[in-house]
């Protein structure tokens, strides 16, 4: 079932396009990664999602319907890139107050801040002050604000930043468990390693346009470049008719590039024939840093500002 | 509508908890009677003495006379010279005056009117003027004496018509306690005007540096934000005002069970105020101006809070105008209270953004003496339609700003942002 589906989005700015014709469709249960470099446009997109913004044009249809900024927001958690509390505010009222204006209602909110509270050991913390927490702390804090009205779309921008392995572990996890139970999660980054670790499936962001949306299995397949590294001996000395040819070696280990027409089951057979002892033998698939890079390379570290 | 009470109630209940709250609430009345009374003691304290040198050629005064006015007015000290006059004009200050005053040879009939008090320092009209007055005293009793008029005719010749304001739509108006009431209210919501003004301004700044601004309107809409805000702390204002209000009703009372002196005189000083003013009146239009003009003002400062970044110079340089404004309307004030008929109070108390303090100023003269019905009525619907439309515009603004960081957008910018579509 399709959760959020934008159809032709468009935001213009006085000095960007920075949503320029963007159509995406997002399952439900999906770990979505929205990737892009700095000023793609992600933000701007994100921002329509949760209302903050009207599109110029385009439609955006959440939950089967047309979205309504001002009740579908309900259903909707948002941690944004730049976010924060309130310094002075004790953190059970903060808590209570974020949820409240999510619209539950009081004691709802106060049964699910406790299991929270539990979960993420914060029992100790209700009357004290963010200012007293550190920064993983509140980051934390901040994770249980965006989740705790269980939200059908979770919107995370760069939720690991500032997070430690052992707590950065503690929210994955969240993350992978709200999933399971149903939730919809986007995930931005520029984290490539947490994108293949986390997502699904990704769409990768440029100049307001969408330049790649896909699986992650079939994204890494369609950039693939047709190499493997094998561990073998006695790897037989090349000619003509071998199906593949050396890119690099080191010790045993071989990274070859299969030649156009052939597939892995001829190199394994010519191995074979040829009498060479394979100890290993796997498909090298491109990183998705890899792949960002490939696509955005060439494009300037900065957007520039254009005419609208 | 029940988020922005939600709202309400957190912008409330942080702020009233807040030590400075109950701080202030208990500081202001007690520094507002320091303040009065510590400006009479001062100007007491202050007065000058000064030691002046008569040098008189024309004869007509002694040191009988001088030291007859002496004595009745002690702020000058003025002392005939008979002989080494040069030595006083070229060293006053060896012989321990302040300065000196030559009165040439002149005749009783003539007089002359071009006297100087010479010194070295500059003295205010304030000053002369005591002087004067007692040179003229002694000039009258020279002037009665060489035409023979008896004290009785003195008497006579004294009398003169005097002319002060009444009004007959009011009989029970009285120009100095209103001008008293019209000054406090004045002042009150030029107080709260800047202060809870600012407090808005802070708010929103605080959301802004945060970065909790983008977490919220993702919940709610900007405006929602920014009207919860405005409304809770309007709330504060008028919390405190609502506890003064309750500390004056105890003190009077308290004040009229203990009789003492002073108390008496307060008491008597509130009942008199009472007999003469419309007291419920003035007091729902400065519950109507205060609300009305805080809202006025406070969404433009809220806009401000939104546009800025954490720099509070930035916010200084772009609520100057805003606080121009402010000050403009207290000296209209001033110029009301002194003629509340005229065109200044008239025009000052209808456009919307100087009315909350100079209408506040000429209602204690009476309503509808002095202010007409429909002069009141056309006032509070212009500021209502002001406020509406300044709470519209910081709306517009308040949601580009709240999520722009970087660089100081000019007034030009935000006028742009609030008429530009979405």
């Amino acid at each position: 079932m399709t959760l959020l589906e934008v159809k032709n989005l468009k935001k213009y700015f006085a000095t960007q396009k920075a949503v320029d014709d963007i159509s995406l469709k997002v399952e439900q249960g999906q770990i979505f990664g929205l990737l892009g470099p700095n000023g793609a446009g992600k933000t701007t997109l994100i921002r329509m999602i949760t209302g903050i913004f009207y599109p110029d044009e385009g439609q955006i249809i959440f939950d089967g319907k047309k979205f309504d900024p001002i009740k579908d927001v309900e259903h909707i958690g948002y941690m944004p890139e730049e976010r924060g509390l309130y310094k002075k505010m004790k953190i059970g009222e903060q808590t209570m107050y974020l949820a409240q204006l999510k619209g539950l209602k009081r004691s709802d909110a106060l049964a699910k801040i406790k299991d929270w509270f539990i979960k993420f050991e914060m029992e100790g913390w209700w009357n004290k002050k963010v200012e007293d927490l550190s920064k993983g702390m509140s980051q934390k804090l901040q994770f249980v604000t965006t989740v705790l009205h269980n939200p059908k779309l979770i919107i995370l921008d760069e939720p690991f930043s500032g997070l430690d392995p052992v707590n950065s572990n503690l929210i994955k996890d969240e993350i992978f468990n709200l999933a399971k139970k149903g939730a919809t999660i986007i995930f931005s980054t520029h984290r490539m390693e947490q994108v293949e670790e986390i997502c699904n499936h990704i769409a990768l962001i440029n100049k307001g346009q969408v330049i790649l949306d896909g699986t992650v299995a079939k994204v890494k397949q369609d950039f693939k470049e047709n190499l493997f590294s094998i561990n073998a001996e006695q790897i037989p000395s090349m000619n003509g008719a071998a199906p593949f040819d050396i890119v690099g070696t080191k010790d045993q280990s071989h990274i070859v590039r299969i030649r156009e027409g052939n597939n892995s089951n001829d190199v394994l057979q010519f191995l074979l024939q040829n009498g060479a002892q394979i100890h290993s033998f796997n498909e090298i698939l491109p990183s998705l840093n890899d792949i960002f890079i490939k696509l955005v390379e060439g494009t300037p570290a900065a957007r520039q500002f254009q005419k609208v | 509508m029940n988020k922005i009470f939600i709202i309400i109630k957190r912008e409330y209940l942080t702020r009233v908890r807040k030590k400075t709250f109950i701080i202030s609430t208990i500081l202001f009345p007690l520094l507002y009677l320091g303040l009065i009374f510590g400006m009479g003691y001062i100007a007491d304290k202050s007065k000058q003495n000064l030691k002046v040198a008569i040098i008189d050629n024309s004869g007509y005064f002694s040191d009988e006379n001088l030291g007859f006015q002496n004595s009745i007015d002690d702020n000058s000290t003025l002392t005939l010279i008979k002989d080494s006059t040069e030595k006083i004009i070229n060293d006053y200050k060896a012989e321990g005056f302040d300065g000196y005053i030559v009165i040439p040879a002149i005749n009783w009939k003539e007089g002359y009117d071009s006297l100087y008090f010479k010194s070295e320092k500059s003295y205010g009209s304030s000053s002369t003027a005591a002087m004067e007055a007692k040179l003229n005293r002694i000039w009258s009793g020279i002037k009665n004496d060489s035409l023979k008029i008896g004290s009785e005719q003195q008497v006579i010749l004294k009398k003169r018509l005097d002319v002060s304001p009444k009004n007959i739509q009011d009989e029970n108006a009285n120009a100095k306690t209103a001008e008293g009431i019209g000054y406090v209210a004045g002042f009150l919501i030029y107080f709260i005007l800047l202060i809870y003004g600012s407090q808005v301004m802070m708010g929103v700044m605080e959301e802004k540096t945060n970065r909790i601004a983008e977490v919220i309107v993702s919940s709610v809409k900007p405006f929602q934000m920014m009207l919860g805000k405005i409304l809770g702390i309007g709330l504060v204002a008028l919390t405190q005002f609502l506890l003064w209000i309750g500390f004056v009703l105890i003190v009077y009372n308290v004040g009229k069970l203990s009789g003492g002196d002073m108390a008496s005189g307060l008491v008597g000083s509130i009942q008199n105020m009472f007999a003469s003013v419309n007291v419920p009146l003035v007091l729902f239009c400065f519950g109507f101006y205060f609300l009305a003009g805080f809202f006025f003002y406070s969404s433009l400062y809220g806009a401000i809070g939104s546009a800025v970044n954490e720099d509070m110079r930035e916010a200084q340089s772009l609520s100057f105008p805003v606080t121009l404004l402010v000050i403009i309307s207290i000296a209209l004030m001033t110029a009301a209270i002194n003629d509340p008929t005229g065109p200044i109070a008239f025009w000052g108390s209808i456009i919307p953004f100087s009315s909350p303090i100079v209408m506040m100023a000429r209602i204690p003269y009476g309503v509808p003496g002095t202010v007409p019905w429909w002069q009141l009525g056309l006032s509070m619907s212009l500021l209502i339609l002001g406020f509406i439309f300044t709470v519209w515009f910081a709306g517009k603004i308040y949601r580009t700003g709240i999520l722009m960081y970087g660089k100081k957008p000019s007034w030009k910018e935000m006028i742009k942002w609030a008429f530009r579509k979405n």
